[in-house]
């Protein structure tokens, strides 16, 4: 097949999105629960956190945990389940489910020009099935079963995904903490650009599980409430679980065949504030680094964004480096810019949360109004920003908007998304 | 992967430890003797079984010293430790400072991320509490903890990735670094510090053996049909990736250039173990090769992920003969049998490969397996085809190394081809960069005085659970 020119006119489409998350399986689910500002995030039950120094978190829901899931599926980790879920509605919404049967003899002779590519996001993989192992091995080593660490690894959700529809192409899995999702879509993004895929399946899957609850417990990072992210009173973030996943495309070719793209990814761009293992640079130039390099590799100045999905966890050193990345970024825009601050509603889904972000990102701009989030407590007098509280704001002129993905590490990643105008 | 751009990307540092000890001179001397140096795993824990693996390829202690100091690793996991100091050693073998890669990209694969970490803080959650469980092993615990903490040690504020695709994550890394800076595009590095890291600790070993990954011998045989296991291996190899114009416009050397990346996937494979779909892994090579202009007889040198595994090594060879149809294959190498699985060995030696450093025989290969018709370098000839050209020797002939290996290296002999490194542990400097200066620009260079070396090397890796990799190097 003759690929097309992969100079810098090759617009990428976003043709499908899929999603799980505590608000429910599915992606109108997510744009439902977001939409109503109400938290998915409450009591939880994927393991015992009477011990813990918080108790909350955004829990998918279990009755569907095996949708999606073919044979081989009880060796899955709940997190390669959320990834396959996310996958298949995704591709069946860009209207390529027929290009993935989950049938052996439809994948070998399945067209092999059509290069697939697989960008994951995971921060934990299967980490939740090892505890579970672990627990019993330290009891008694020999009688431990192997079999619930076959999909232990962090690639897990990823190789599943490429696994069960037969993709051929590069499989990648990105595990730098919060900003994995990000960091596997701008991959992707790369690679559809270039030419090296046809078609990228790009997202992230986490699961809850201990190590991180505790971990960031241990931290004092988690909120005894739903998060705040922005807030005065906010005392840190919230738990979440689920996957996302974004079909993108050349937009050319999306068009060629037919399908209607959601929106355009415009632009990725990232960077490390080499600071501090946890704490971020509260001078926020490194998460400004990367959203002015998302914003170049677009194409696009900052006066043109509309909106903005703040990584906003709700941590108070995070929430005011954010702010300051925000000024830097956006001068005197950066109070009056709505922000969008997905985490109060869904939790925060560490390795896929840039993924899942994204994927409301996009339903923002595709619907034109952007999904507001609870207003708890008082403002920040800090942190005079224009959070979409209550009520959905209706913006249709919306054509530009910044996701933002800040992880531990320092390493910061921000995505550019347009929206699509019908026009290429 | 490919280059957009056009702009040919150069590998100009490499800093490895390993079995072997601490920088690359070492390696290339394992690696030319064919010798792996394993140590037993303690197993004290409990945690193996009576008859499981004992052996590994284990960093030995004091291999940081002068490369890290005490107070600046205390909170460091043990391969975030390996990470910067092998980062260090790559910049000082660079020729830069630190100031040098401030802008910098790091790019960086472990497949299974800070083990010991782990394992105590969730000894700590489970047995004692949650609430027991301690801020600072936590904060060490991520995966992406290796790549930050280079970042911070160097202050490169470029991107900070952190791959994780099991055997075929070393590779990849070096792919996505080097596509950082061939895009071209605004806002990418022109610099980038890529490799892998991995730590080997007894519950680790004990479950790969559980899961009757390991060889229980001394040593792995790749590709012979006596294989039984892979050894496992531990350690950091991080490499200096700058493009070609870079390079002149500052006036370094080159240790190789990279000329083509790429990966496949292998959907039959299970999730912890190999398939054998290698038709889709063979089609993804050739489109690699054909990227980077060139044709499978143009390979001189493979360097090959086999391992000893018994199905890995077995795609491994179908890939090998599936992209090389009916003829003979070039030499085939297989360090891993050398540096052990994990801690980016593999990727270490297929940039020594191409910098000109003799690859030694295959430990443990004696009896070739029929099935997989690929015989690695050693005294059984190694490969079924003689190398391009009369002035450039068989790798094979340039250490005639007899077989079995030794259980321990010869010892260094300076001033012979086997000094092939500016990278002596013994003198690293302040921070390793900083102060490197002319050393390290030097002509003490990888390849001093050596026979030329193959034009242009393949490393191949394909991982349990379905990934492969790829990456061509070129002669400098």
């Amino acid at each position: 097949m003759q690929r097309e020119d992969p100079g810098e006119g090759r617009r990428v489409a976003v043709t499908g999105v899929g999603a799980v998350c505590g608000l429910g399986w599915g992606a109108a689910a997510l744009w439902d629960g977001l939409r109503s500002g109400r938290p998915g995030i409450g009591p939880f039950h994927r393991f015992d956190h009477s011990r813990h120094r918080t108790h909350l978190a955004a829990e998918a829901p279990e009755a569907e945990a095996l949708a999606g899931v073919g044979p081989g599926g009880r060796r899955l980790s709940i997190a390669d389940r959320f990834a396959l879920f996310a996958a298949v509605e995704a591709l069946g919404q860009a209207g390529l489910a027929k290009d993935f049967r989950d049938d052996r003899d439809f994948r070998d002779s399945r067209d092999e020009d059509l290069e697939v590519g697989v960008y994951f996001g995971s921060s934990t993989g299967g980490i939740y099935e090892s505890e579970l192992f672990f627990a019993d091995f330290l009891r008694e080593p020999r009688r431990a079963r192997l079999s619930s660490l076959v999909s232990q690894q962090v690639n897990a959700p990823g190789d599943a995904v490429a696994r069960q529809l037969g993709v051929t192409g590069p499989v990648v899995t990105f595990s730098s903490a919060c900003a994995s999702g990000a960091l596997a879509l701008g991959a992707a993004l790369e690679a559809v650009r270039s030419g090296e895929v046809e078609v990228a399946i790009a997202g992230g899957s986490d699961s809850l599980c201990q190590l991180t609850y505790a971990g960031f417990n241990a931290l004092r990072s988690v909120d005894e409430v739903p998060c705040r992210p922005f807030r005065a009173g906010r005392a840190g973030m919230s738990f979440g679980e689920g996957a996302a996943v974004l079909v993108l495309e050349p937009l050319a070719r999306a068009l060629a065949r037919g399908a209607e793209p959601l929106a355009v990814l415009a632009g990725a761009g990232s960077s490390c504030d080499a600071h501090h293992m946890t704490a971020p640079d509260p001078t926020g130039a490194g998460a400004a680094a990367a959203v002015a390099a998302a914003l170049a590799d677009a194409g696009v100045a900052p006066e043109v964004v509309d909106f903005v999905n703040v990584h906003g966890t709700g941590t108070p050193l995070n929430d005011a480096a954010e702010w300051q990345a925000l000024q830097r970024v956006f001068g005197n825009r950066a109070g009056e810019l709505p922000l969008v601050a997905t985490k109060a509603l869904i939790g925060h889904l560490l390795g896929c949360s840039g993924a899942i972000e994204a994927v409301a990102t996009v339903l923002c701009l595709h619907h034109g109004e952007l999904h507001p989030v609870r207003r708890d407590g008082e403002a920040d007098p800090e942190l005079p920003v224009s959070l979409v509280l209550d009520e959905p704001l209706r913006l249709p002129g919306a054509r530009t908007a910044v996701s933002t993905s800040l992880a531990f590490g320092g390493s910061n990643a921000a995505l550019v998304f347009s929206r699509w105008t019908g026009q290429a | 992967m490919s280059s957009r751009s056009g702009e040919p990307i150069v590998v100009t540092g490499l800093g490895t430890l390993g079995g072997w000890g601490s920088g690359s001179d070492r390696l290339a001397q394992a690696l030319a003797a064919g010798a792996p140096l394993t140590s037993d795993v303690d197993r004290s824990a409990g945690y193996h079984l009576p008859c499981s693996a004992r052996r590994a390829c284990l960093v030995p202690p004091g291999q940081l010293t002068g490369w890290l100091a005490p107070a600046e690793s205390r909170r460091m996991s043990p391969p975030s430790k390996l990470a910067v100091a092998a980062s260090r050693m790559a910049l000082r073998c660079a020729g830069l400072t630190s100031a040098e890669v401030e802008e910098a990209a790091v790019v960086i694969a472990t497949a299974f991320g800070p083990s010991t970490h782990t394992e105590v803080l969730l000894k700590q959650i489970l047995l004692e509490g949650p609430e027991s469980a301690s801020p600072s092993l936590f904060m060490e615990s991520v995966a992406n903890a290796p790549a930050a903490q280079i970042a911070i040690a160097l202050k490169a504020r470029g991107s900070s990735v952190t791959v994780c695709q099991r055997e075929a994550g070393p590779l990849l890394a070096l792919g996505l670094g080097a596509r950082e800076i061939a895009s071209g595009r605004a806002g990418r590095a022109r610099r980038v510090l890529a490799g892998a890291v991995d730590e080997m600790i007894p519950l680790l070993h004990a479950i790969l053996d559980r899961f009757g990954a390991l060889t229980r011998e001394e040593v792995a045989r790749p590709f012979d049909r006596r294989r039984s296991g892979f050894l496992a291996g531990e350690g950091a190899a991080v490499v200096v990736l700058e493009s070609q114009s870079g390079l002149a416009a500052r006036g370094g050397r080159a240790l190789a250039n990279l000329l083509a990346w790429g990966s496949g996937f292998d959907p039959t494979a299970p999730p912890s173990g190999w398939g054998r779909g290698h038709r889709s892994l063979a089609r993804s090579l050739r489109r690699t090769l054909e990227r980077a202009g060139l044709r499978p007889s143009d390979v001189d040198l493979v360097v090959s992920g086999a391992s000893g595994a018994r199905d890995g090594d077995r795609l491994e060879a179908e890939v090998l003969r599936a992209v090389w149809e009916g003829t003979p294959l070039p030499p085939v190498a297989a360090p891993k049998a050398v540096t052990g699985e994990y801690g980016g060995g593999l990727l270490a030696a297929a940039v020594l490969a191409a910098a000109g450093a003799p690859m030694g025989p295959t430990p443990g290969f004696g009896e070739p397996d029929p099935e997989l018709g690929v015989i690695p370098l050693g005294p059984l000839g190694g490969s079924p085809r003689e190398p391009k050209g009369a002035d450039r020797p068989h790798p094979e002939a340039l250490t005639p190394v007899p077989s079995p290996a030794p259980s321990h290296p010869p010892p260094r002999e300076r001033g012979t081809r086997l000094e092939v490194s500016c990278l002596s542990p013994s003198s690293p400097g302040e921070g390793g960069g900083e102060g490197a200066g002319e050393e390290g620009r030097g002509d003490e260079g990888l390849g001093r005085g050596r026979s030329e070396p193959p034009s242009v090397v393949l490393a191949t890796s394909l991982a349990a659970g379905g990934a492969g990799a790829w990456v061509v190097l070129g002669k400098p």
